[in-house]
This record gives C-alpha cells, structure tokens and sequence, in this order.
C-alpha cells in the first residue's frame, strides 16, 4: 500500500514535462498512447509506490490501453490519477477514473480543440498565407503555442486540486455545457466556412430559344448563375453533404471519401463540367 | 545548398513535424500551412510555401486522425509539393502533393502496426521493474518508425525525385487539361474536412446552427472571424435561455 508520502508542485511538474514532450509517442493500434501515458506517470508512481513489488504493479497496470484527446483530456486524466495515487487509491479506482474520462473526454477535446479552435485560426492563417502575407503562419502559430500550453497546463494542476471531486463536478453537467456550447459554435462556423473555402462551380451553359417581342432569339444561359438563383453555393452545400451521407451512413473510410472527391473532382476539371 | 544537404535538411524538417504532431505540439508543425512555410524557409520560397501550404491546409481543414484513423499525409505533401514547386512552379507542386500524400497512407498504416515493438519491449521493462531501461526506449527510440517513415520518403523523393518531375511537368505543358482536373479536385477536396467535422457533432440534433452559418456566408457574405464571433454569441444566447430561465 501507497505510504503518507506528500506530492509536491515539482513532482507534476515532472509529469507535465514528460507528457509534453512524449504525450503519443509509441502510438499504436494495440494499446494507442499507453507507453506515453505510463513514461508521463512513472514519476508519481515511483514516489508512491516506493516498495519495488508494489512499483512493478504500478507500472504493469499503467501501461493498459489508453487513448484520449492529447490536448484536452490526457492533461486533465493525469492531474486526477495523480491525486488518485496521493490518496491511495486502488488500481480499481485509478484505471476506472481513466476509462471513464477517456471516452467523453476525447469526444469534448476532439470537437473543441479539432473542430473548433484550429478550424477557425488555420483557415484565417490559410487564406492570410494565400494573400502572401507572411503574418498568417506566424499567427497560427503563435495562436497554438501558447493556447496549449496554457490549456494544458492549466487542466493537470486544476485536476490534481479538484482530485476525487473531478468525477462529481464532471458528473454536475460542467464538460456537458462545454461541448454544448463548442457544439453549437462549431456548427455555425462549419456553416459558413464549407461553402467559403470549398470551390466547386460548373461552366456549363446552354442555348434557349425566347421569344422576344414576337422574335424567336438564341440565348445563353448558365448552369451556375440558374443554380445560385435557386440557392447560392448550392454545389459545395451538396458536396458536403454526400461526403457526410458516405461517412454516417455508408461507413466509408476518410480515405476512400478523399480518393472519389479526387477522382470526381479531376475528371469533372478535366471535362470542363467544374471549373 | 546541394541537393543531398536539402533533402537531408526536409528530412529532418518532416521528423520534426511528426514529432511535434506526437508530443509536443508546441506549433502543429504537422499541419501543411506550418510544414509548408517552415520549407519555405529552408528552400528560400516562403511564398510558394505559403501558397503551397495554405492551399493544402484548406484541403485537410477538419482532417485529424479523429481516434487514431489514418488519413492522407499533407504534411509530408506540403513539403515535397513546396520543394518541387518553388519558383514559380506551383501547379507542378500542389499536382505532387496530393498524390505524395496519399501513398503515405499505407507507410502511416504500417509504421502505427509497427509501433508494437514499444508496448511489447515495455512489457518486458514492466515484468523487469526497469523503469530506467523503459524510460531510456522511450526518450530515444520512441519516435524513430514514425519519424522515419516520413523523413525517408521525403529524403528519397528530394534527392532523387527531379528527374521524374522534370518529365511530370513537361507532360502537363502538354496536356493543360490535367491542371484544370487537378485545380477542380483541389477546389472539392476541402468537403471532406467538413463531412468529417459534421460527423463528430452532433448535427441531427441542432440542424439550425448549421443553416445559420450557412446563411450568413452564403447570402450576407459575412467575413469569416464573424461568423465564429456570431457562432459564439448565439450558443451563448442558447444556453442562457435553456438554463438561466430555470433559475430564476
């Protein structure tokens, strides 16, 4: 069993570094970020679990399956086990701590840091660096450096302070808000940047004949001005939406959506249907 | 700089993006709009980096290897494409990027099936209670099959790749009908971003959020820092409806 033994502001620091500098390396497809994980976690183990058996189960256990969101989630995992082990906590109770986060905790961090805050500040640094200006990299940049650090750093010293109570303020609806709130966000932002950043548009035309002041004449008409008068960026709204419907629906692979977008999309330029 | 010195510096440059996409993601070095300009730098064309990278980043806006799926590889895509497009080339360049990145999705499948030598070595650390010895696999080796699965594509493709693109490029002199393919798979691929994005929120649920969006853009051509500042103010406007009312 765990001694008395007091964690200190530098032993989470120690992990903290560990984290940031080997968060996933090891990656994969049997047990994902576990290396990762059990490296950034060994400090406190070692602490707590100063007799050699004990300290062999510890790391034993720590190295099971885990996956999350490295940005937000692994942080706030770690801040909580730690405080887990300075109570004394069984295995039982730390690898449930971290399979119950694990799973929803990727879905917040996914939707928040994904979704949401990288797809607005790299489509503004995007467009920025397709203008020329070298301000739109340097931007993105900075705009991930020190948000990250802060919002990692911030997770595993408040989850180590909040410790056994995590799971009850979690439980109190506070992460179900965020995503709520993260969710709606990026629903408007997605609607408004796929038909701003995806281009599809058709050439096409094609003759009628109108009756103008009792003469039949010839016109012109096009395909796309036709579609915008029905609805405006009515293509890339329906692109969208078939990639989604094979997604959910269909369960193809990212890939497999990608190589038809590929395929479509260079033989529709190539024909002159897109373009 | 000589060929070799270029293509063992890009080859460093990937590793470090791998790794900064692993661990530290101090700038996201992995995305194409950083990969791209960092090569800019390094082959002295910061703007076909930019426009390379930018390009490239709204093609794979929303792309992330959402619970560890595999999905093209951009960033390696944005160094290649920024390295044979730079002076003016950039049609050649975005043409190499998006085929480069794509036949780095079997070395991405194969380097996260390889990655088992560390779980199973950290096994034997564990059984062992050699901490020191898991803890010196991970610091040194733990990077290397990702890293290197990337930087050696990117090594062999710079120092040995122009000949190859030289007769790519000349075809398309020839065939001005590729570019305009290629330009209109460009235009489309971003959809897939947001087809991924939709797929992880919950759409069904609130499908007006999504109109709204659409709607300023599409009919009130809305720059895009104002949607977002809408998009915040409107899911703040929801919650205070759906929760303060109750309280008061």
């Amino acid at each position: 069993m765990a001694t008395k033994e007091k964690i200190t502001h530098a032993d989470i620091m120690k992990c903290f570094w560990r984290y940031v500098f080997m968060a996933q390396c090891g990656w994969n497809y049997e047990r994902m970020q576990s290396v990762g994980y059990c490296y950034s976690m060994l400090p406190v183990l070692k602490k707590m679990h100063p007799d050699p058996e004990d300290f062999k189960e510890a790391f034993i256990t720590n190295l099971n399956f885990f996956n999350t969101n490295p940005v937000v989630g692994t942080p706030l995992i770690m801040g909580a086990h730690i405080a887990l082990e300075e109570a004394g906590a069984s295995y039982d109770t730390t690898e449930g701590l971290k399979v119950g986060l694990m799973g929803p905790l990727a879905g917040v961090g996914d939707t928040l840091v994904w979704a949401l805050y990288n797809s607005i500040i790299f489509s503004i640094a995007a467009i920025m660096a397709l203008n020329g200006n070298v301000m739109g990299p340097i931007l993105a940049m900075v705009l991930v450096f020190f948000p990250y650090m802060a919002i990692r750093y911030w997770q595993i010293t408040w989850a180590y302070k909040e410790g056994t109570h995590l799971l009850t303020s979690i439980g109190s609806g506070a992460i179900g808000r965020i995503t709520e709130f993260a969710t709606i966000v990026g629903l408007v932002v997605i609607g408004g940047f796929a038909p701003s950043i995806i281009s599809l548009t058709t050439p096409l035309e094609y003759e009628q004949g109108a009756l103008v002041n009792g003469e039949t004449v010839t016109q012109i008409v096009s395909v796309q001005a036709q579609l915008d008068a029905i609805l405006p960026y009515m293509l890339p709204a329906l692109a969208t939406f078939l990639c989604y419907w094979l997604l959910k629906k269909k369960s193809w692979s990212p890939i497999k959506v990608i190589v038809l977008l590929v395929v479509v999309g260079f033989l529709g330029g190539a024909l002159g249907i897109f373009g | 700089m000589s060929p070799i010195l270029t293509a063992l510096v890009l080859a460093i440059w990937a590793y470090i993006c791998v790794y900064d996409m692993l661990a530290t993601q101090f700038v996201l070095a992995n995305r194409p709009l950083i990969a791209g300009f960092v090569t800019g730098l390094i082959v002295g064309d910061v703007q076909t980096g930019m426009l390379i990278g930018g390009t490239l980043e709204l093609m794979s806006l929303g792309v992330y290897t959402y619970g560890g799926a595999t999905v093209p590889d951009y960033t390696v895509g944005a160094i290649l494409g920024t390295y044979f497009g730079k002076g003016g080339n950039f049609d050649v360049g975005i043409a190499l990027a998006v085929p480069a990145a794509l036949l780095l999705t079997q070395v991405d499948i194969l380097n996260r099936f390889l990655n088992f030598v560390y779980v199973h070595k950290a096994d034997k650390y564990a059984e062992a209670g050699d901490d020191k010895g898991f803890e010196h696999m991970m610091v040194w080796t733990s990077h290397i099959i990702w890293g290197l699965s990337r930087a050696i594509p990117v090594f062999l493709a710079v120092a040995f790749g122009e000949p190859v693109v030289k007769g790519i490029s000349a075809f398309f002199e020839t065939y001005p009908w590729i570019n305009k393919g290629i330009t209109a798979a460009g235009g489309l691929l971003p959809a897939i971003g947001f087809a991924m994005l939709l797929k992880i929120l919950p759409v069904e649920k609130y499908p007006a959020f999504l109109i709204l969006g659409f709607v300023l853009f599409a009919y009130l051509g809305m720059p895009l820092v104002g949607i977002a500042l809408i998009g915040v103010a409107v899911a703040g406007i929801f919650q205070y409806v759906k929760y303060e009312k109750k309280e008061a």
